[in-house]
C-alpha cells in the first residue's frame, strides 16, 4: 500500500519535475506492456516474445473506432482491452500447446505473423505509413487537447490497471499462476485445469497490452507499424528483465529507465543500444532480480540498519 | 473402490504393466511390492493419470476413469504423491499446501479475492500442516526444506486437496531411518481414515502396515494376499522376498 502511494506521489508530480508530458505518457504505456509481459513471465513462468502482437492490435482497434465512429475514447479504449484480450487468448491456447522454448517461439511467431498482416492490410492499418490523424476526443467535457492533460488522463487508466494487477497477483489465481510457474505438473496432480489458467493470464495480460496500445495511439494521435513489431516485443522482455521480474513494481521501474534512456541517449550517440546492451548483459548476468531486487535489498539492509 | 481390469501399458514391444487385475477395498492398506523395474510406478501412472493405458479398465467408485486426465482423478478424490519429491519450490509451506487446499474450493479464478482471505482453504492448510507437525516451518520455502520434511510436505499436499483415496509411491524413499519411522507413523494413522494404495521397498513397513499386499514381477501380478500369506509365498520368495524378510 505504501509502495503505491509512493508510486501515485510520483507520478502526479513527475510533469512538475520534467517537462515532457509526451515522455512521460510513453512511460505509462510502455510501462503497462513491461507490467502486462511481466504477469506471464515473472507470474506464471511463460516467456512471451510476442507482447507487441496486443498492442498493436489494441492501437489499431483503438484508432479505427476514432477515425471511422467517432466513438468516445473511454468506449475506442475499451474496445482495445477487449481486442487485445481476445488476440491473446488466441495466441495463448496456440501457444502453450508448445513446450518449453517452443512456446516461447510460437508467441514469436505470431507477432511476425500480425506484423505482415498489419504491413499488407493498408486499409485498415496504413501498413508502413502506419495511421494518422487520429483524434483525442473530449472525455466527459474535459479537453485533452493539452499534452498535460493527456498525461493525467493516461496515468489515471493505467495506475487503475496497475492496481488491478497487484490485487490479480494477491487473489487465488494468481498464486495457482505462481503454482504452474513453479511446479506445472503437480499443479495439475492436484487438480487444478492448468490450460484454462494458462489462457486466462494470456487475456489478462493481452487486455492490459492492448489498453496501453490505445493509449498511445492518441499520444501522437499516430500508429507506427512499429507498434505491432518485434523490435517492440523485444524492448518490453529487455525492460521488464532490467527492472526485475519478481514484482510488477520492477517492470515498471525498468520500463521508465528504458524509455528514458532510449529518448535521452539516441539524441547524443546514434549507437546508444550498445551501451545499453552492456547494461543490460550486466543486469541478467549479475543481478538477477533487477534493479528493483536492487532497491529492495538496500531498503531492507536500510530497515536493519 | 478401485478396480483395474486387463490393465495393460505397452511401451513398443515391451509391457511395463501386462493385464493387472486390481481389486482396492475400502477402508484397506493394500501395498503393492515387488522387484526393481516390476511395473509398480508405471501401474502408478495409470492408476492417477500421468499416463494412459494401452488396454484395460479403471474403476474408481463406480465410475470408469480410464480415460480421465490426472486432473480430473485428482478432482474425483484420488490423491496421489509422489516418488521424488515433487512440490513448489519457491513457495512457502503454507503456500504449497494452502494451493491444495485451495483446488477444492472452486475459487481459484476469483480475481478480485485476495488469496489471503479465503478462510476454508487457509483453515484446512493450517490443520493438514499442523498434522504433519509442520507449522513451525510454515513460512519457510518448500524447497528449503530438510528432506524429511519435504517428504512430509509432500503428503501434506496431497492430504489437504481431501482425496478419498491415497497413492501412495514409495514415500519413505531416501529418508534416514528416523525420519522413515516418523513418516510410517503418520501412514500408519492415516490408514484409519483412508483408503490406501502404497508402494514401498520398505519390508518391515510394508509387513506392518498393510492389510493386502499385491507382488509384481515383470509387469504382472506375481502373488496377492495377506502379509502371512505372501510372506509364505513359495514364488514370492523366489521372485524377490528372500533377500528380504526373515522367516
Amino acid at each position: 500500500m505504501r509502495r503505491f502511494a509512493i508510486l501515485v506521489v510520483l507520478v502526479a508530480v513527475a510533469p512538475l519535475v520534467l517537462r515532457y508530458p509526451e515522455l512521460e505518457t510513453q512511460i505509462l504505456t510502455f510501462g503497462l506492456l513491461a507490467v502486462a509481459f511481466n504477469l506471464l513471465l515473472g507470474e506464471m513462468g511463460f516467456l512471451s516474445f510476442g507482447q507487441a502482437t496486443f498492442n498493436g492490435v489494441g492501437a489499431y482497434i483503438a484508432a479505427r473506432a476514432l477515425l471511422d465512429a467517432h466513438a468516445p475514447l473511454p468506449i475506442a479504449l475499451l474496445g482495445a482491452l477487449l481486442a487485445g484480450g481476445a488476440a491473446a487468448a488466441l495466441v495463448g491456447a496456440l501457444a502453450i500447446t508448445g513446450r518449453g522454448v517452443y512456446g516461447v517461439m510460437l508467441t514469436f511467431a505470431f507477432n511476425e505473423m500480425a506484423y505482415f498482416i498489419a504491413f499488407q492490410w493498408r486499409s485498415v492499418t496504413g501498413g508502413d505509413d502506419g495511421l494518422r490523424g487520429i483524434p483525442r476526443p473530449d472525455v466527459f467535457g474535459i479537453s485533452l487537447d493539452d499534452a498535460t492533460r493527456y498525461y493525467y488522463f493516461t496515468a489515471l487508466v493505467v495506475l487503475l490497471a496497475f492496481a488491478a494487477v497487484l490485487r490479480i497477483v494477491d487473489s487465488p489465481f494468481g498464486a495457482v499462476l505462481r503454482a504452474i510457474r513453479e511446479n506445472e505438473g503437480r499443479a495439475r496432480a492436484i487438480g487444478f485445469r492448468v490450460r484454462r489458467f494458462k489462457i486466462a493470464a494470456f487475456a489478462l495480460s493481452g487486455a492490459l497490452s492492448g489498453l496501453a496500445g490505445g493509449l498511445y495511439a492518441e499520444l501522437f494521435h499516430f500508429v507506427p507499424l512499429q507498434a505491432i513489431d518485434l523490435d517492440t516485443s523485444t524492448n518490453i522482455v529487455i525492460a521488464a528483465l532490467l527492472g526485475g521480474i519478481g514484482s510488477p513494481y520492477g517492470a515498471l521501474l525498468g520500463a521508465a529507465i528504458f524509455t528514458v534512456l532510449s529518448n535521452s541517449l539516441s539524441h547524443v550517440w546514434a549507437h546508444w543500444p550498445l551501451i545499453f546492451g552492456l547494461v543490460f548483459c550486466a543486469v541478467v548476468l549479475f543481478f538477477r532480480t533487477g534493479l528493483w531486487g536492487i532497491t529492495e535489498r538496500w531498503s531492507r539492509r536500510a530497515a536493519h540498519a | 473402490m478401485l478396480h483395474t481390469r486387463s490393465l495393460t501399458k505397452r511401451f513398443g514391444a515391451h509391457s511395463a504393466v501386462d493385464a493387472v487385475d486390481l481389486e482396492i477395498r475400502p477402508g484397506t492398506l493394500h501395498a503393492i511390492i515387488g522387484p526393481n523395474g516390476a511395473g509398480k510406478t508405471t501401474l502408478f501412472n495409470l492408476l492417477s493419470g500421468e499416463l494412459q493405458p494401452s488396454a484395460g479398465t479403471i474403476v474408481f467408485g463406480d465410475r470408469d476413469v480410464t480415460r480421465l486426465d490426472a486432473t480430473s482423478r485428482s478432482q474425483l478424490g484420488m490423491g496421489r504423491s509422489f516418488q521424488r519429491t515433487n512440490v513448489f519450490p519457491k513457495l512457502t509451506a503454507f503456500e504449497n499446501v494452502r494451493l491444495a487446499a485451495q483446488s477444492r474450493t472452486g475459487d481459484s479464478f476469483a480475481l478480485w479475492r485476495r488469496a489471503a482471505s479465503l478462510d476454508g482453504a487457509n483453515a484446512r492448510a493450517e490443520s493438514v500442516l499442523a498434522e504433519f507437525g509442520l507449522l513451525d516451518s510454515r513460512a519457510r520455502l518448500a524447497g528449503e526444506l530438510a528432506g524429511g520434511d519435504q517428504r512430509l510436505l509432500e503428503l501434506a499436499i496431497t492430504l489437504a486437496t481431501d482425496p478419498v483415496l491415497l497413492l501412495l509411491d514409495e514415500p519413505s524413499q531416501g529418508l534416514s531411518p528416523q525420519d522413515a519411522q516418523r513418516l510410517i507413523d503418520r501412514i500408519g494413522t492415516l490408514s484409519a481414515r483412508y483408503t490406501i494404495v502404497l508402494i514401498e521397498h520398505n519390508m518391515p513397513l510394508v509387513m506392518r502396515l498393510a492389510g493386502e499386499i499385491t507382488v509384481m514381477n515383470f509387469g504382472r501380478v506375481l502373488a496377492r494376499g495377506t502379509p502371512d500369506a505372501i510372506r509364505a509365498n513359495a514364488d514370492v520368495r523366489a521372485a524377490y522376498l528372500g533377500k528380504h524378510v526373515s522367516p
